[in-house]
């Protein structure tokens, strides 16, 4: 699988995942993206799983891992573009609340909202 | 019995891959819709991850075997290891529990394998092994045939 990483200033992150996310992979990526999400002033990140056609439940270790990081900043976390089956995923894991229906830009409106109002 | 199968390989987390295409090339002969063939595949992931990371702490050496069998638009599934085995198969069955947070495992894959399979039994014994054994029907809607 694969990933790209791109800071919006210096608060927001989005990390756009592609191919499929398994315990395998998430173990080969989480520290790179560890690393660069503690740079900065990190105060959301926007996972776009658009382009990821598979994700089994190290998808929900990699990004519970990634909100505890964040937790001393009080931090964001929104879920993009979900499969079906994925939407069921987060739901049974608790993370139903953090998928959001829209583009990365209305994302990215929308953390500026929460992280400036 | 309309076919069967049986896959084996070594516990390396590379092979969680092998096993999703191994058993999406199997279930292909029923026409699975996008979401009968991703719920399915979940499954398989997670019951290989466990026996890979739990049952041989990705040991590279024990051997963890699928077989397929299917009857009709049913496919039954067992994933085997002979791995350390779980001492407590109730316990691991609860949402939420873990053996191995340092991992960032995040103790969902029973709830998840529960949730997509029609049924699943855990058969367990500490320093044997583990059997999961599920079971998914396929409705896959199916164009109408052109004569």
């Amino acid at each position: 699988m694969n990933y790209e990483i791109n800071m919006h200033t210096n608060d927001i992150v989005v990390i756009r995942l592609f191919g499929e996310l398994d315990h395998h992979e998430a173990e080969r990526i989480r520290t790179d993206i560890s690393r660069t999400i503690l740079q900065g002033n990190l105060q959301t990140i926007i996972w776009n799983l658009e382009r990821l056609n598979f994700m089994d439940s190290s998808g929900i270790g990699l990004i519970l891992g990634r909100m505890r990081e964040m937790t001393a900043v009080n931090g964001h976390t929104i879920i993009l573009n979900p499969s079906n089956t994925m939407k069921k995923i987060f739901q049974f894991s608790g993370l139903g609340n953090f998928m959001f229906e829209g583009t990365e830009e209305e994302a990215i409106l929308s953390a500026r909202g929460i992280v400036n109002g | 019995m309309d076919n069967e199968m049986t896959l084996s390989f070594l516990a390396i987390s590379e092979n969680e891959s092998l096993a999703r295409m191994a058993v999406t090339s199997f279930v292909a002969q029923l026409d699975p819709t996008i979401d009968e063939l991703s719920e399915f595949k979940t499954i398989v992931s997670e019951a290989v991850s466990n026996a890979i990371i739990h049952g041989y702490d990705e040991d590279g050496k024990g051997v963890v075997t699928i077989h397929a069998v299917r009857e009709g638009d049913v496919i039954s599934v067992a994933v085997k290891d002979q791995g350390k085995g779980i001492f407590d198969v109730q316990k691991a069955r609860e949402p939420l529990f873990t053996s191995k947070a340092e991992m960032e495992r995040s103790g969902m894959g029973f709830t998840i394998m529960e949730s997509f399979a029609d049924d699943l039994q855990v058969e367990s014994e500490p320093n044997i092994g583990t059997i999961v054994t599920f079971s998914k029907k396929f409705y896959s809607v199916r164009m109408p045939q052109i004569s």
